[in-house]
């Protein structure tokens, strides 16, 4: 069985960790490497950077506060935010990140898809896909942090974008980021049904059962999780428990 | 007709902008300091260090206490579009200070449906609502006719937002009007209220109708029976009723961010699904299908766009940097509103050739050249140093 990973996810903005409601009204939180040390040790599999302004300020300023993390936080990290260029990526990983997530770039230039994974590898290439829901069942890919959209659809554009070589889905409901409603279980299974890299979750987390179900339904390889950490509503502890009393594989974790 | 903008709003002519925020010398009624600060910023940072809000939420409850009624009738009037700012308002009114608030809205020139949708779950929360409509027709005509002689179409909203509430205020016997923030006082504009929880009613000519009330239009062919909607009531029914217009934002620090928090928890609020134009932010002013417009021209008035107005007051409530509301600024400020453009012209009944005529006609040298036959900032923040 498959073990679930447990993300912390950090949104950017400038020198603080900040949160929104459907990516927007970004409130600041509090310093990014007391709370991802916070998580650390609490136990999180990974941790996910996003600059969540970088595409909207034509910037990425993570290479600091990667290079800070870097230092006593030993588990993956992935970073994303206003990544355009190989050159880019290259920074990034220099700093200390194991992988990079793309949205607005690739979508303009599917192209870095491929350059990236043909770099680094696929699995160091995570597409960051923005999924609004806009029917049933479907779901439109907006870029610049849930601000523009695009005409993509959600599924084709995964796809394809596993065909470019990503070798990790990051799929952020726009609805139902920061609301606490749960996941779009629906628009996981139809991403995780179609490809076969891992899909991690994110969005909505508002109660730990939240994860067993995008997990036993969504078919989830991971979850990422910002608002009930945060706002410390659960700690990855109690996550984690949560997560293995309904019979999931969760790292072994003292 | 070419408009002398500097005469008209009393502009300076030579373009500074404020060194804390993104605003310019050019908004009407700002002043800058002698370090080139803007009364907006000042105020802003007064408000932050020096007032004590506890004595003001003290004040709150003593307003509150004097207009509470017994007998059933309402208390307050809260006007309110069902955006974040007025649900807020409203909500605490009812919910914490224990008053009998009556919702009203007047309603906008051509409602959006996310507009709706939040208006109807703000009802929904708990609200006696009630709505002014007045005949669309002379709304449309009067849109024309404020584009093409004010440039901007939004006037006719601005009489019913403004005088609506005095109407339902004698009407319902109702002595307290609450508004959310002080627009003049928070944005910048005339100072002299900056202290005080009210706004005078002989002020709402100027600051609100550029000095031409509704009446004004009766040379332009429109009937008083058409205009009799937007009109205040007769200023001694509002002086009989003792009618007072507080500011909310005077008793409690003004945090529109956190508005947004608040009633996306208690009011059913959501923002909208796409930015809205000519800005980043898709929680504000999402109800009126022609306010990109209204904007817009301010853009060509003053060379201040709505990303001008959201970066500034952002700036100040500490959720940006400067340089971030620069940056935004360069992105989004110009851009012209195209999402319902076709249904601008409609509801105008104008041609894209008036259109542009209009536009045209609000562009003052001092903001403006041409370049190659391209419209350029004659100065621009991003290339300010």
């Amino acid at each position: 069985m498959r073990n679930i990973r447990l993300i912390a996810r950090l949104d950017i903005k400038g020198l603080n960790l900040i949160k929104g409601i459907n990516l927007e009204g970004l409130r600041v939180i509090g310093s990014p490497n007391e709370h991802a040390l916070r998580y650390y040790q609490q136990g999180a599999d990974e941790l996910i950077y996003i600059d969540s302004v970088a595409s909207l300020y034509g910037r990425n300023h993570l290479g600091g506060v990667i290079s800070a993390a870097a230092k006593n936080i030993f588990v993956p990290m992935t970073v994303g935010g206003g990544i355009c260029s190989v050159d880019n990526a290259t920074e990034i990983l220099r700093s200390g990140a194991d992988k990079v997530a793309v949205n607005t770039a690739a979508v303009s230039n599917p192209r870095l898809i491929t350059d990236i994974a043909e770099c680094f590898g696929s699995q160091c290439m995570v597409l960051h896909v923005e999924a609004k829901l806009v029917g049933p069942d479907r779901w439109e890919v907006y870029t610049n942090n849930g601000r523009e959209r695009t005409g993509l659809d959600v599924v084709s554009w995964v796809k394809q974008g596993v065909e470019l070589g990503a070798g990790e889905i990051l799929l952020t409901s726009v609805d139902r980021e920061g609301t606490r409603k749960g996941f779009d279980v629906a628009l996981v299974k139809a991403v995780s049904a179609i490809v076969n890299v891992p899909v991690i979750a994110s969005g909505g987390m508002g109660h730990p059962d939240d994860l067993v179900e995008v997990v036993n339904e969504g078919g989830a390889d991971a979850v990422a999780m910002a608002d009930i950490l945060h706002y410390n509503r659960a700690s990855i502890g109690e996550i984690r428990s949560t997560a293995k009393n309904a019979g999931l594989g969760v790292r072994y974790y003292e | 007709m070419k408009k002398n903008l500097i005469r008209l709003y009393n502009l300076p002519e030579k373009v500074k902008f404020c060194k804390k925020c993104t605003i310019s010398n050019q908004r009407p009624r700002i002043t800058f300091d002698a370090n080139g600060v803007c009364s907006a910023c000042n105020y802003n940072e007064f408000k932050r260090n020096n007032i004590d809000w506890k004595i003001r939420e003290a004040e709150l409850h003593t307003l509150c206490e004097k207009h509470r009624k017994v007998n059933g009738e309402y208390d307050v009037i809260v006007p309110c579009s069902g955006g974040k700012d007025g649900s807020f308002v409203a909500h605490q009114l009812k919910y914490h200070y224990g008053m009998n608030p009556l919702a009203v809205t007047w309603a906008p020139l051509k409602a959006t449906k996310i507009g709706r949708q939040n208006l109807d779950a703000f009802i929904a929360s708990g609200f006696s609502h009630i709505m002014g409509t007045p005949n669309p027709l002379v709304t449309r005509k009067l849109t024309n006719l404020s584009f093409k002689h004010l440039g901007d179409p939004f006037q006719p909203f601005i009489y019913g937002q403004t005088n609506f509430p005095l109407h339902m205020a004698v009407k319902h016997n109702v002595q307290l009007i609450m508004y959310g923030e002080n627009g003049e006082v928070e944005y910048g504009g005339d100072m002299k209220n900056a202290l005080r929880p009210t706004r005078d009613i002989q002020d709402h000519d100027s600051h609100y109708f550029s000095g031409l009330p509704p009446e004004f239009w009766i040379e332009h062919g429109v009937s008083m029976i058409d205009l009799y909607p937007f009109m205040a009531p007769k200023f001694e029914d509002i002086v009989k009723n003792r009618t007072e217009i507080h500011f909310l934002g005077y008793y409690k620090m003004w945090d529109p961010q956190e508005n947004y928090y608040y009633c996306h928890e208690n009011t059913g609020f959501n923002a909208n699904i796409e930015r809205s134009e000519g800005t980043y932010s898709k929680y504000a002013s999402l109800d009126d299908e022609i306010d990109g417009f209204h904007y817009y021209l301010a853009y060509i008035k003053f060379g201040m766009g709505r990303t001008t107005s959201d970066t500034a007051h952002e700036i100040r409530d500490g959720k940006i940097t400067r340089d971030e509301g620069v940056a935004l600024v360069k992105r989004y400020d110009h851009e012209a509103p195209k999402r319902y453009y076709r249904e601008f012209l409609d509801f105008c009944s104008i041609t894209d050739e008036e259109v542009n005529e209009v536009i045209d006609s609000w562009r003052s040298d001092h903001i403006w050249l041409q370049e190659n036959g391209e419209w350029k900032l004659r100065f621009a923040i991003w290339e300010d140093q």
